[in-house]
């Protein structure tokens, strides 16, 4: 499968944190799996199954893929198109990868702003004000911190959002602000590895924001005698 | 142009999850849509969006808080998380006829109920019927027993889980794209829906039989958010609210003869249709109105009265 | 005019080096805040709910972590000695050997990009193995994969059908003569290409080397049977057991259990250097270690990585989509295109292009549910079969799904063989040439779509 350029010298701490993001994707994709695994098997063997099972997969599903993002620009594992930018002199390929790395800091901007529009209502926080760029905090927007999802149980671990943001009021459900959380922590995230990437390409340490396929292809060619000299 | 948006008026967005011709709410919000685009014009204009291509049921109430969307018209259970009190339309048998549930939703009662999400940023614009929900299954059903053991799709909502329980029936949760397919190949046995609902999605196809239980209601709300609502003008706010308790009316008048067209196109199709006795449907009244106890402390015991004596009179 | 803007700065976006989620991503942002009235935080709810609201998509993981315990736990490379032991003698053998898995899994999956990560991350590496070259291996598989949505069960027929009424049973019958015919032309086309550009072939090795592979091969085959029995059920006997998107997860799970107790490639059970594999009896603990074990969380790890860089990718294309859809600019397109009054013969030209320019925006169901209520009243005035319009719409996905930039096969053959994009580009161009002449069969020739649904089911009587 694909190559990634991990060749930065590490700490300690940076390598906990690469173990700890991996041991949480792998985790997320063996929880989807085993829970529509066990739904099968409840459904065709027992004729039950978990109400909430396949909103439960979903959700996992949403953050498996959200947290990974900022891990593929941290291993700069993403997909592109190199084709233009492996004929340009070695000058041209540097400011293409700083240009690409502005316009993923855009990308990541622009987004973390709607993240947190898009979440903090029902968080019972107010959106920004401003349509490009957040002008200060709005005033009034009601909140939707009574939102529950369709079918997941309310962990008695989030009961304290109740006093907190939803007036008291019980849940019967989980409320929506803690699966979508995932949303403005994920971009956070990805805000950060895109500054990091930039700062690295700035430095020269870093020659690329997507995957090159380049080198590994040039290795199997050799393993493959198609080089025969 | 009365067809279609121009520069300066306002757009408004409804956003739906059916097709625009054939089933009763596309067919409403397109008339809607004609009468608002040709009575208004130079004023405000209306873009439909169906077959879920903007939203689904479950997004669209979010992009309408947001203030992405402008209207839409979701099913009443998708309401139970705004107030419960919707739940006694999903309550097995609680009205007797489209009649009823039409005298009912037009009571103070009912029209109140248009209001009760006003604190949570929705209101209500009127009530829009699809009709009484019949079970299908691959196998006969024509007494209660028939359910049990069986695997029906619910939609995901605790009365109908409740209501599947009853039959001793098992509720499977499932994805709306996949029911066609697990029906066919039998990893669910049955479901339940409006005539429109059965005959347009093609489930009489991969079952033994439909049964006409008019068990329950779908039944659905168009709704604007209230932040929007009230910044219109008044006279568009009033021109709107005509218009659409207009195209309410006109289109619910119609709802028994668009039931009976599609019930009347499943039979053509080939489909099995199988009616109770009076004496079989008190067998499954029997089985299933225990439910109501278990939600009366959402719905109101006022309210479930209210209905009975509605449905004394029709 | 504001679509060659949005459209140019997609390609724009990728010939830079911007990854292709972000040149999607971006460009969708950009072209809603210039154009319209929508709300960034829209595009938060569109990235959240490509994966939450989109149940069909959750088989894409489930396949590839399937894909990835079969490789890591030398399932798949037993089912590659045995595919090269039947048919690496022949010239193209494997790679047709390859397009008929293909046809096989569509008639399981409901997606395209589905079958190119079950089918491709084996076979593709068995044709390295041969000697093929990648870009052939990945040409062949990327093509082929598309046949996911043509051959029935097919999520695209069922959103065509419910879209414009008409019988899904019918469209899924009317894919099958199709699916077959599509497959074949691939078949022939590489035979031809094995003939002329010699590829390699393998020396026959004997009936024992087929019993012997088989053998070896037999736990892996089973997950065919498995999917099989478990998606069709067996008549008399017992239902179906699952639906399609749950089929991958119970793949996954099938081929975990195969390789961490039976095969013992990976897990607390396998080799470590010069001890044979434990068996069971001496570590029953690894019932409950095996879960945890090092092996299986590399592998649900790697398998994970993979469906963010696609999905990341489908997640952003479904984005593009909604701010499209938002703006109403398929409709407007589509209208503009169909009110110039034409024939039969230049309507469905017509649909054709639409359907092109538009797939190398979005994706097939979504598409579908924007254009084919616009076609569909046109088509039946001309008389065109609403079944075979809808063959016609679900072929132009499948060409859609394998040409830049916006291209679901090409993305998934990308991350599955570790190719860049272009190189896959490339490398499906004459297979692609293929599909067009396909295309232009199921056309021209409706008996192809509607004989089979007339034959058994009688003719389609439209209502309309
Ligand atoms: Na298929
Ligand atoms: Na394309």
């Amino acid at each position: 499968m694909t190559q990634y350029q991990d060749n930065l010298p590490k700490s300690a701490f940076a390598r906990f944190l690469d173990a700890f993001e991996e041991n949480l994707i792998a985790l997320l994709l063996g929880l989807m799996t085993m829970i529509t695994f066990v739904n099968v098997v409840m459904r065709y063997m027992f004729n039950h199954s978990l109400i909430w099972g396949l909103e439960v997969t979903l959700i996992l599903f949403a953050w498996l893929v959200l947290l990974g993002i900022s891990y593929g620009f941290k291993k700069t594992a993403h997909l592109g198109v190199d084709a233009l930018i492996n004929v340009l002199p070695s000058r041209g390929q540097r400011i293409m990868a700083v240009l690409s790395a502005l316009a993923c800091l855009l990308y990541a901007f622009l987004l973390m702003k709607g993240s947190w529009d898009y979440w903090a209502p029902f968080a019972g926080f107010q959106p920004t004000e401003g349509r490009w760029f957040p002008l200060g905090f709005a005033e009034g927007v009601r909140d939707r911190a009574f939102y529950v999802t369709d079918q997941v149980p309310m962990l008695g671990m989030f009961r304290w959002l109740e006093d907190a943001i939803n007036y008291g009021d019980s849940y019967d459900k989980l409320p929506r602000v803690i699966p979508y959380a995932i949303i403005p922590f994920s971009a956070a995230l990805l805000l950060l590895r895109v500054s990091q990437a930039l700062v690295r390409i700035l430095r020269g340490k870093q020659a690329l924001l997507i995957v090159s396929h380049e080198a590994e292809d040039e290795v199997e060619r050799v393993a493959h005698g198609e080089y025969e000299e | 142009d009365p067809a279609g948006c121009d520069d300066g008026e306002m757009v408004i967005k409804f956003s739906h999850v059916t097709n625009t011709d054939k089933h009763p709410k596309g067919i409403a919000a397109n008339l809607f849509m004609e009468r608002v685009n040709a009575e208004m014009d130079g004023k405000a204009c209306v873009e439909v969006y169906p077959n879920s291509t903007l939203y689904n049921d479950d997004q669209v109430l979010e992009a309408m808080l947001q203030g992405d969307v402008q209207m839409a018209a979701p099913s009443l259970s998708k309401f139970e998380t705004f107030t419960k009190i919707y739940r006694i339309f999903d309550l097995p048998f609680m009205f007797k006829n489209m009649d009823a549930v039409e005298e009912f939703q037009n009571s103070e009662v009912g029209q109140n109920m248009k209001e009760a999400m006003v604190r949570r940023g929705l209101l209500g614009l009127g009530f829009w019927h699809n009709g009484l929900k019949q079970f299908s299954a691959n196998k006969p059903l024509l007494e209660p027993g028939d359910a049990a053991g069986l695997k029906f799709r619910v939609q995901p909502s605790d009365v109908l889980v409740a209501q599947m329980n009853a039959l001793k029936a098992s509720p499977q949760p499932m994805a709306f794209s996949e029911v066609y397919g697990a029906l066919q190949t039998g990893v669910v046995d049955g479901q339940e829906n409006t005539w429109s609902n059965i005959y347009g999605k093609k489930f009489f196809e991969v079952q033994d039989g439909t049964t006409e239980t008019n068990h329950g209601l779908l039944d659905y709300m168009v709704v604007t958010s209230v932040d929007w609502w009230e910044g219109l003008d008044a006279d568009v706010r009033d021109q709107l609210a005509t218009i659409m308790d207009e195209v309410t009316k006109e289109r619910n008048a119609a709802i028994a003869e668009v039931d009976a067209q599609n019930r009347q196109a499943v039979l053509d199709a080939g489909g099995v249709i199988r009616e109770l006795t009076a004496e079989q449907r008190a067998h499954w009244v029997d089985v299933m109105k225990p439910v109501w106890a278990q939600f009366e402390g959402d719905v109101g015991a006022d309210n479930i009265a209210l209905a009975q004596e509605i449905n004394a009179k029709h | 005019m504001d679509v060659v803007l949005l459209f140019a700065m997609v390609v724009g976006l990728l010939l830079i080096g911007v990854p292709i989620a972000v040149s999607l991503g971006l460009s969708s942002m950009i072209f809603l805040l210039v154009f319209s009235d929508t709300s960034l935080a829209s595009i938060a709810q569109s990235l959240y709910q490509a994966m939450a609201g989109h149940y069909t998509l959750l088989a894409i993981p489930f396949f590839i972590l399937a894909s990835s315990f079969m490789s890591t736990g030398g399932v798949a490379k037993r089912i590659v000695r045995f595919s090269i032991a039947c048919v690496g003698h022949f010239r193209g053998g494997l790679a047709i050997a390859g397009v008929f898995a293909c046809m096989i899994f569509a008639a399981l999956s409901g997606s395209s990009p589905a079958t190119v990560v079950a089918i491709g991350s084996i076979v593709i590496a068995a044709m390295r193995q041969m000697g093929y070259t990648k870009d052939f291996a990945a040409g062949v598989i990327c093509n082929a994969g598309t046949l996911g949505i043509l051959i029935p069960p097919s999520i695209v027929m069922v959103v065509y059908a419910s879209t414009v009424d008409v019988s899904v049973g019918r469209m899924f019958l009317a894919g099958v003569i199709p699916g077959i015919l599509a497959g074949t032309m691939l078949m022939i086309a590489i035979y031809v290409i094995a003939r002329i550009k010699n590829l390699p072939k393998g020396e026959w090795a004997g009936w024992g080397e087929i019993s012997s592979s088989f053998r070896e091969a037999f736990w892996g085959l089973m997950l065919i049977v498995i999917i099989m029995v478990g998606i069709y059920g067996i008549p008399g006997v017992t239902g179906a057991i699952f639906t399609p998107t749950e089929a991958a997860a119970v793949a996954s799970v099938y081929a975990f259990l195969v390789a961490s107790f039976i095969y013992r490639d990976m897990g607390p059970l396998a080799a470590t250097d010069g001890t044979a594999p434990s068996s069971l009896l001496q570590k029953p603990h690894a019932l409950v270690t095996a879960f945890f074990h090092r092996d299986t969380r590399h592998t649900l790890f790697e398998a994970g990585k993979l469906t963010i860089m696609l999905m990341f990718i489908i997640a952003n294309a479904l984005i593009l989509k909604h701010v499209l859809t938002d703006e109403q600019i398929p409709q407007q397109i589509a209208e503009a295109m169909l009110s110039a009054g034409f024939g039969k013969v230049m309507f469905l030209v017509m649909v054709n292009l639409i359907l092109l320019i538009g797939g190398q925006f979005m994706e097939p169901s979504g598409l579908i549910v924007i254009v084919a209520p616009l076609v569909f009243p046109i088509a039946i005035e001309l008389g065109v079969d609403p079944i075979h319009l809808g063959v016609i719409m679900v072929v132009n996905m499948e060409i859609g799904m394998i040409t830049p930039p916006v291209g679901l096969n090409l993305f998934v053959t990308s991350g599955v063989a570790g190719m860049p994009m272009m190189a896959v580009v490339r490398a499906a161009l004459p297979f692609l040439a293929i599909l067009f002449l396909f295309l232009i069969l199921i056309t021209y020739i409706p008996a192809i779509s509607t004989i089979l649904p007339n034959a058994l089911m009688g003719p389609e009587i439209i209502t309309n």
